[in-house]
């Protein structure tokens, strides 16, 4: 009885997860007649692979991917290469004080800040310095946001990972940095996982800057390029599905691919032992 | 003289956790830091490896200055309590680590792990994981990784106290075996007298960073420099009972024993072993009643009450006598250690 209910249960709440993408998913394989059939047609439709033509083929979607994955890849792996050293410098050197503990609570703190309260001086910033309308200005911003997230949590790893066998691997011939990048990074890959993709999906979702300083077609992501398809005139909801689909897959893949280490690293420092 | 330390001194914000601390060690020499637990000798330990650096003092091994040098150019070896083993790699990987950062050839480096861990009996274990290995397995993987590339000085910080008590007594002499064999000089730092008094050569006592006593066990054990080294070092503690020397005697209540020393306070020191003992009453003995014993299988102690005053001795394993029994004893003079009681020092 009770693992019929769990799985009940189970079932519900998978259900409630993913009926939104299935309909999203069906709509961009709909034709426009029965997007809109009343009652709705929840399976017996004649797909139809125009609406991926549209976004895809005559349209701007293949611009937008591409941006979103310039941006994402970009800006995680700048934010990984600024941020990992700085969380290593927290982690292990000798600090005066308690100074690291409040370095690390002023970086965190940065997380804090409402991103919109920035929006306004960085337009003005940003159209100052030609970066409006631009995939580096944005990479600039991504980076910036996620560097709290990452000192943060690569800080937390790097004091899991033993400090013993970062001394036994400069006894035994190692660099400070050769035991950094070849035991203590190795040994902390999960988080690093973990941590790289929290970033990927953040900036590949980020909505609110994107719409704000990039507004030209050549410089937009898929988020803000899929709602510019809600016009004055017409909402493209084949077309808006079908770029949706194809936003969705990327994250997913990367989720699948890196769920063992995902797990595994949010978890990490949840249990001592 | 293989490595040679002096003068070093080390603090730690206010604390001085090493102080003024001078010791050498011969070729081939196994010397043991002993002491409580915050006595400094980790820290002297890591000073000696690079992983800290000393604020005075130098450290010289075969003769050539290390004292600052990063911790890969000294040729030195180090065993930590936590093993220390790269989790990510294989055993054979890790016992071949230290060849494999210094360029080696892979055929070179992989027979010499094999026949690393051939001596060492983890032959069977070389595609295991460290995870999947038991403390003592573990042990010997740290130790085959520290002795692969026949470094100057091997360092060992505790390495046995993570080991059941059993297990522990079969490394120790496998340790001591190996070093003879390997006749490398060799720090290993413990708190525990025992593993102190069966491996080293030379002990190193150290209490508050400073250095109390830097000889042999034996010395140690019946010539302890202070009243500190005599009541650390043993396995049941020397009795110290503190009393005056006056006109060629010792005297403390129910006890009378020969002391040269002029008038002044001093302790007296006498191991349980060597304090004589009887059941019955016997001419030169004093007399005492039994306040407790305990048998310790091999032994007994005896702890006896003579007036207000309690000395512990030591009788046979079957040995019982009830509280409150009268017992007499003698201290030989020739056992007897004195020390200043305001120094206390041995005089």
């Amino acid at each position: 009885m009770i693992p019929f209910l769990r799985y009940s249960a189970a079932s519900l709440a998978l259900l409630w997860a993913l009926a939104p993408v299935y309909w999203l998913a069906t709509i961009s394989l709909k034709t426009e007649a029965d997007q809109f059939a009343h009652p709705p047609r929840w399976i017996g439709f004649s797909p139809t692979l125009t609406h991926y033509a549209e976004a895809f083929g005559g349209g701007s979607f293949g611009v937008y991917f591409l941006n979103s994955v310039w941006v994402a890849a970009a800006s995680t792996i700048l934010a990984l290469a600024l941020g990992v050293p700085a969380a290593y410098a927290l982690a292990r050197f000798r600090w005066p004080a308690d100074s690291a503990e409040r370095i690390g609570f002023w970086v965190l703190s940065n997380r804090m800040l409402p991103p919109i309260v920035t929006i306004v001086p960085l337009f003005l910033m940003f159209q100052k310095a030609a970066l409006v309308n631009s995939l580096s200005g944005l990479i600039l911003v991504y980076t910036a946001f996620h560097l709290p997230f990452v000192i943060w949590m690569m800080r937390g790893f790097f004091q899991e990972v033993p400090v013993e066998i970062e001394e036994a691997a400069m006894l035994d011939g190692e660099s400070r940095m050769g035991a950094l990048l070849r035991i203590v990074l190795p040994v902390a890959a999960p988080g690093l996982a973990a941590t790289a993709v929290f970033c990927l999906i953040v900036s590949w979702n980020e909505f609110l800057f994107a719409l704000i300083l990039s507004q030209t077609e050549s410089a937009m992501t898929m988020p803000v390029g899929i709602a510019s398809r809600v016009t004055q005139y017409e909402i493209k909801w084949g077309a808006m599905s079908a770029a949706g689909v194809a936003a969705t897959l990327p994250v997913l893949l990367f989720a699948i691919l890196a769920q063992r280490y995902f797990v595994r690293g949010l978890s990490l420092g949840a249990v001592k032992g | 003289m293989a490595l040679e330390i002096r003068e070093i001194t080390k603090h730690f914000a206010a604390r001085t956790a090493v102080d003024r601390v001078s010791l050498q060690a011969d070729s081939g020499e196994f010397v043991v830091l002993l002491g409580p637990s915050g006595c400094g000798k980790s820290t002297l330990l890591r000073m000696i490896a690079g992983l800290e650096t000393p604020d005075t003092g130098s450290i010289l091994l075969d003769g050539r200055e290390i004292t600052r040098l990063d911790p890969r150019d000294r040729d030195i070896a180090m065993v930590f309590q936590s093993y220390a083993l790269y989790p990510h790699m294989t055993i054979a990987a890790n016992i071949g680590y230290p060849l494999r950062v210094r360029k080696r050839p892979p055929p070179e480096i992989a027979g010499e792990v094999e026949q690393v861990a051939r001596r060492l009996g983890l032959s069977p274990l070389l595609n295991n994981k460290p995870g999947q290995l038991s403390g003592g397995e573990r042990q010997r993987v740290a130790l085959a990784r520290a002795i692969i590339r026949r470094p100057k000085a091997f360092l060992m910080d505790e390495p046995l106290s993570n080991l059941d008590a059993r297990l522990r007594l079969d490394m120790r002499a496998e340790l001591k075996h190996l070093q003879h064999e390997l006749s490398t000089v060799t720090v290993y730092v413990t708190h525990d007298q025992s593993e102190a008094m069966t491996l080293a050569h030379r002990i190193a006592v150290m209490r508050d960073g400073k250095l109390q006593q830097f000889d042999t066990p034996a010395r140690v054990y019946h010539r302890p420099a202070n009243l500190f080294v005599a009541g650390f070092v043993g396995g049941s503690p020397m009795n110290l009972i503190p009393g005056r020397a006056e006109a060629g005697e010792f005297a403390a209540p129910g006890i009378r024993v020969p002391c040269a020393a002029p008038a002044q306070d001093v302790t007296l020191g006498v191991r349980p072993e060597h304090v004589l003992f009887s059941a019955g009453a016997q001419p030169g003995y004093s007399a005492a009643s039994v306040w407790l014993t305990e048998d310790l299988g091999s032994e007994t102690l005896v702890r006896l009450k003579a007036d207000s005053t309690m000395i512990t001795c030591r009788a046979p394993g079957d040995f019982e006598l009830a509280p409150g029994s009268p017992a007499w004893f003698q201290i030989p003079a020739s056992r007897t250690l004195f020390f200043d009681s305001h120094t206390t020092q041995l005089l």
